[in-house]
């Protein structure tokens, strides 16, 4: 059976058993501290602290191994990874039979701790790995309690915890391992069902993820034919309208010439709203823009040029600011110079006259915020996670502008999230909405299929 | 200005015809053909004036291919080149900036079609030098 978790999350597991073996040191030297001066019970302190000292190196150890084998990104085969655990797993139970044969051995109840190896064996490996593991925990548990027993290695008595010798108490030693061989069979037995479900769902999870994929490929491929067909015959019945709206063929009567400018108009909508689904469709399907470092207050200067005829022929106030920090930013300057010009134009067409648009860039940090604030509508509040969903149209938006693509918004999105951003919308508290996307600073890999 | 011209090569022929339309209006004599080979055999045999070149033909970049055999051939290089395509949608290339680029796109003006007839004239005209 496959283990639960692959690779990559697995190279994090290991980092992760590192982390936790910090811990475990942490707990290791309180508790021998906490023993031996405040309750005064008799150990052999310098020992412990000693074992502490070797995982401390050993856990050094560990985490430069870790570093050698994914250095510069590699990722390491899911075998060396898989070893790598089996190993440090196997080297913790060592060291903690060890940490009990000087502080008590069997009489020491810290061999509980073994459960919490079991179960991130049983996580992390297969389920006869696991099994392993807890034999081999009992094995040098076992041994350990039994050349104590026979008096063939030293037994370090907690004189002071212990008031009675148990560990040569045939009886008592025979219980307790029987219950602790019992117990971690019992919790690889369970921990392994449970990972094993898990991995059940997460298999079947990737395999539907997989088909969305591919059904949603398949689909994107398809609107990409069918909208490069229709656009094709829209540019012929265009072409055709052109000529007799423009008279070139002849005088037309009033009714005539009505009737072609409806046409024309409605043609012209379509051709819009394929010319949209066209390109949205095709960032889809690339999924990846080439980007390189631009000035954004060029695509701010021709942004705020392509509109401000339309914010002025509605008397509205049109203004942008960037913060002065920001300078150059990552991306594809048409696709951001397009995302904001679609921004824009959304604001100006549902801002009423004499309202107010503004564009800002503030700088973050990791990343860049670009928002357009206006003194429009707003967003109905149930509708304001739906905005950027394709062919979605608020319901107030719909009322103002009868005829619009519900693709302006969506197109947005993609190209934000194809730069590694993210976008939103809110409503202002003083009325109108601001739509914000964020770009990252760094080189963001981005694959949006 | 009666004598000039004009071979459009383009599979629909709607749009050739309207285009056809509009520059017969405009005096040009305009001939037509459906493919590149169908043009080339035009252009051997009428040496137009101008040519208005569409992209995608029989296949994706037949225009283009013309356009580049055109420019190597002494004979029919110094022919303008009108491209008028729908193709960008499509390809997400920048044909306005990279028209003119003699090794990639080898063409002297570029539209995207649906033309406007006035766009059209005002293209063809600039490009024969007679605005």
């Amino acid at each position: 059976m496959e283990p639960l978790l692959h690779s990559t999350s697995l190279v994090q597991r290991a980092y992760w058993l590192v982390r936790l073996r910090w811990i475990a040191i942490a707990v290791l030297g309180i508790a021998t501290f906490t023993a031996s001066k405040i309750f005064h019970v008799s150990l052999p302190a310098q020992k412990l602290y000693l074992m502490a000292g070797v995982l401390i190196l050993y856990n050094f150890l560990l985490f430069d191994l870790l570093n050698y084998f994914t250095w510069g990104g590699k990722s390491p085969s899911h075998k060396t990874i898989s070893r790598i655990i089996t190993f440090q797993i196997s080297a913790d139970l060592f060291i903690l039979t060890v940490i009990l044969h000087y502080s008590g051995g069997i009489e020491n109840p810290f061999f509980l701790y073994f459960v919490f190896h079991m179960i991130i064996a049983s996580i992390l490996l297969t389920p006869w790995q696991s099994y392993l593991q807890a034999t081999l925990a009992l094995l040098l548990f076992g041994l350990t309690v039994l050349l104590e027993y026979q008096g063939t290695i030293p037994h370090y008595k907690l004189t002071g915890f212990i008031r009675h010798e148990l560990y040569c108490d045939s009886l008592f030693v025979f219980v307790t391992f029987g219950v602790l061989s019992t117990t971690l069979y019992l919790v690889v037995y369970m921990t392994t069902s449970i990972s094993a479900q898990l991995r059940e769902r997460q298999e079947d999870y990737e395999i539907a993820n997989f088909q969305l994929k591919e059904k949603d490929r398949l689909k994107n491929e398809y609107v990409l034919r069918l909208t490069h067909d229709i656009r094709g015959h829209l540019a012929a019945i265009i072409s055709c309208l052109n000529i007799v709206s423009d008279r070139i063929v002849g005088q037309l009567n009033e009714k005539q010439a009505d009737l072609v400018e409806r046409a024309s108009r409605r043609t012209s909508k379509c051709m819009a709203f394929v010319t949209a689904l066209l390109k949205l469709t095709r960032m889809k399907i690339s999924g990846h823009v080439d980007m390189s470092y631009f000035p954004l207050k060029n695509v701010f200067f021709d942004t705020i040029a392509a509109v401000e005829n339309k914010a002025a022929a509605k008397s509205i106030d049109l203004n942008y600011e960037i913060e002065p920090s920001i300078d150059e930013v990552y991306g594809e300057p048409i696709l951001i110079e397009e995302s904001i010009t679609n921004m824009l134009l959304n604001a100006i067409k549902y801002t009423p006259e004499k309202g107010e648009v503004s564009l800002f860039a503030k700088d973050k940090g990791d990343h860049i915020l670009i928002q357009v604030c206006d003194t429009g509508m707003g967003i109905p509040v149930n509708e304001i996670n739906k905005i950027f969903n394709e062919f979605f149209r608020a319901s107030n938006a719909r009322k103002v502008e009868r005829d619009g693509t519900g693709l302006g918004l969506s197109i947005v999105k993609q190209i934000t999230e194809m730069h590694g951003g993210k976008i939103w919308a809110e409503n202002n508290p003083t009325g109108g909405s601001t739509f914000s996307f964020t770009l990252p600073k760094t080189s963001a890999k981005y694959n949006t299929n | 200005m009666g004598q000039i011209k004009i071979l459009i090569v383009d599979d629909d022929p709607d749009i050739t015809e309207a285009m056809k339309i509009v520059l017969e209006n405009q005096g040009y004599i305009v001939d037509n053909a459906i493919d590149s080979s169908e043009g080339l055999e035009r252009i051997k045999a009428s040496m137009p004036d101008l040519i208005i070149l569409d992209v995608m033909m029989n296949t994706l970049s037949e225009g283009f291919l013309l356009s580049r055999e055109l420019r190597k051939n002494p004979e029919y290089k110094n022919i303008p080149i009108l491209m008028v395509t729908s193709v960008k949608q499509q390809t997400g290339i920048d044909f306005e900036t990279a028209a003119g680029d003699e090794t990639w796109l080898p063409v002297d003006g570029f539209l995207n079609k649906p033309v406007k007839p006035e766009v059209l004239l005002e293209k063809v005209k600039s490009l024969l030098h007679e605005s």
